[in-house]
């Protein structure tokens, strides 16, 4: 689909015509699902997402403005979507315990590792999955769209509709709660390994 | 020496932030900064890209196939449902809708007291959307103000409804995230985030003043003092704190007002983008 077939089937979805919205959600599922598995962190709400982003950006298809990059602007709705559906997701956990989320202080993570067991990288992935899935929506929005999307604290800001300040404590509450999460796997990953060579 | 702090070591390790030049320099120097941007960089060495699940070429199809019996009818009327005929539908959804909120947010014994309150707020909101007429369909204003629907007035209008529709749904967010926050904890990133939707609400609400949509400034007033509220209490709230904020927003009934005026909102929009597109159709098929 050249840019020109591409607006003409948006103009044609934003009519209300369903072929032309199936061409547009045909084209970017896969796009769409890798995004809202790397915010939710699991399948099956990724799948949830795919499917209620598009619904509603079928809603919205009037809202969209057509000089606009249709990509960047369902990109937003799925990085919202997920955010809200991580929100569903606490709030039904804290009606059913009837407490808050574990937060970062009193995670399992801050107990001693056994050295061998942390040895497996799939024990280090459990664990940094743990952290992640301590932070709240907000956070973890705002560090997925750093850390693995590489998106600049500004995009964040404009993807989740956020002011910059706000984007960038979101990220800094994100690395904090992480650093805090693992640090008794970083002292003995320091203790056995070369230390790790910065990013940059 | 001053020393850099963690936020500054995290923009740079993402290579953001200004001054990258001078972090270098320092971290050469200073071995307790170097040592903080060790243990941040080697936290985040540790957070590894995830492998995303394969989804082959027909995945695109599947999603369609789940969803096309979900797609909502296009370009549906709801304003004119609502000024029209009674619209009892869409009030009792979001009645409902409303009702699970506060029955989610607060436990049953403090139930009766919130209720009435929200219950005086809502039914004076609702009699207000349904006797005042001071949101005319945005048709009427074009019709008589802006034949080509290009003057200011209509302009003016059109680009406000929709910048109010979106900060509404923030806005919304936003403060379902401090009905949902947890205690004791921290709230810092809302309030920052409850400061700069107050900053783009007021002047929102002024346009709208000058524009005669009194009911979008009445909401975005009411929104305001939840906002200030918001932004001046502590960071780190206690239950009790929290507990405050929350019973004075369900007392103001803020969450329906702000979700009702965004759907409003929406559907004035969708009847606007679905009169703009039919001239367009038209032409097409005579050319
Ligand atoms: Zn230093």
């Amino acid at each position: 689909m050249d840019a020109a077939e591409a607006a003409a089937v948006l103009a044609r979805a934003r009519q209300g015509d369903s072929d032309a919205f199936r061409a547009l959600v045909e084209r970017h599922s896969r796009t769409v699902f890798r995004l809202a598995f790397r915010m939710t962190g699991n399948e099956q709400d990724a799948e949830d997402v795919v499917q209620e982003s598009f619904l509603r950006a079928y809603r919205q298809l009037g809202r969209f403005e057509s000089r606009a990059n249709f990509g960047t602007w369902l990109y937003r709705i799925v990085a919202n979507c997920s955010v809200d559906l991580m929100r569903a997701k606490q709030a039904r956990h804290d009606q059913a315990r009837g407490e808050p989320l574990e937060t970062a202080a009193d995670m399992p993570a801050a107990d001693t590792p056994d050295p061998q067991r942390l040895a497996e990288s799939a024990e280090i992935s459990r664990r940094v999955q743990h952290a992640l899935g301590a932070l709240s929506p907000l956070e973890r929005a705002a560090f997925t769209l750093r850390h693995y999307e590489g998106r600049s604290i500004d995009e964040i800001g404009r993807t989740l509709g956020l002011g910059t300040s706000a984007a960038k404590h979101s990220v800094f509450r994100a690395v904090k709660k992480l650093r805090h999460a693992l640090q008794p796997l970083r002292s003995l990953a320091n203790r056995g390994l070369a230390p790790q060579e910065s990013q940059r | 020496m001053s020393h850099y702090g963690e936020g500054d070591l995290i923009l740079y390790y993402y290579g953001e932030g200004r001054r990258r030049h001078d972090i270098e320099r320092h971290l050469d120097a200073c071995p307790a900064c170097a040592a903080t941007y060790r243990d941040i960089s080697s936290t985040l060495a540790m957070v590894d890209v995830p492998a995303v699940p394969e989804r082959g070429d027909q995945y695109g199809l599947e999603v369609w196939q789940r969803i096309r019996h979900r797609l909502p009818e296009p370009q549906q009327d709801v304003w004119s449902k609502h000024s029209a005929g009674p619209g009892r539908a869409a009030w009792t959804e979001l009645a409902t809708w409303w009702r699970r909120l506060v029955e989610r947010t607060f436990r049953a014994d403090r139930l009766a007291i919130l209720a009435a309150a929200a219950t005086i707020a809502i039914v004076a909101f609702v009699a207000g959307r349904f006797w005042s007429t001071p949101s005319k369909p945005a048709a009427t204003i074009t019709a008589t103000q802006a034949p080509d629907g290009g003057s200011l007035p209509g302009l003016r209008q059109r680009i406000l409804i929709g910048s109010v529709a979106d900060h509404l749904d923030r806005s919304e967010r936003m403060l379902t995230d401090i009905m949902n926050a947890s205690v004791p904890g921290d709230i810092s990133a809302e309030q920052r985030w409850a400061e700069d939707l107050l900053t783009t609400s007021r002047l929102y609400r002024q346009d709208a003043v000058d524009i005669g949509e009194r009911s979008v400034a009445n909401v975005l007033d009411d929104l305001e003092r939840s906002l200030i509220e918001i932004v001046h209490s502590p960071s780190q709230v206690t239950a009790a704190d929290l507990d405050a904020m929350r019973r004075r927003i369900d007392a103001a009934a803020l969450l329906f007002k702000v979700r009702v005026m965004s759907n409003e909102l929406q559907e004035r929009e969708g009847t606007r983008s679905a009169g703009d597109a039919s001239p367009r159709t038209s032409t097409r098929k005579t050319s």
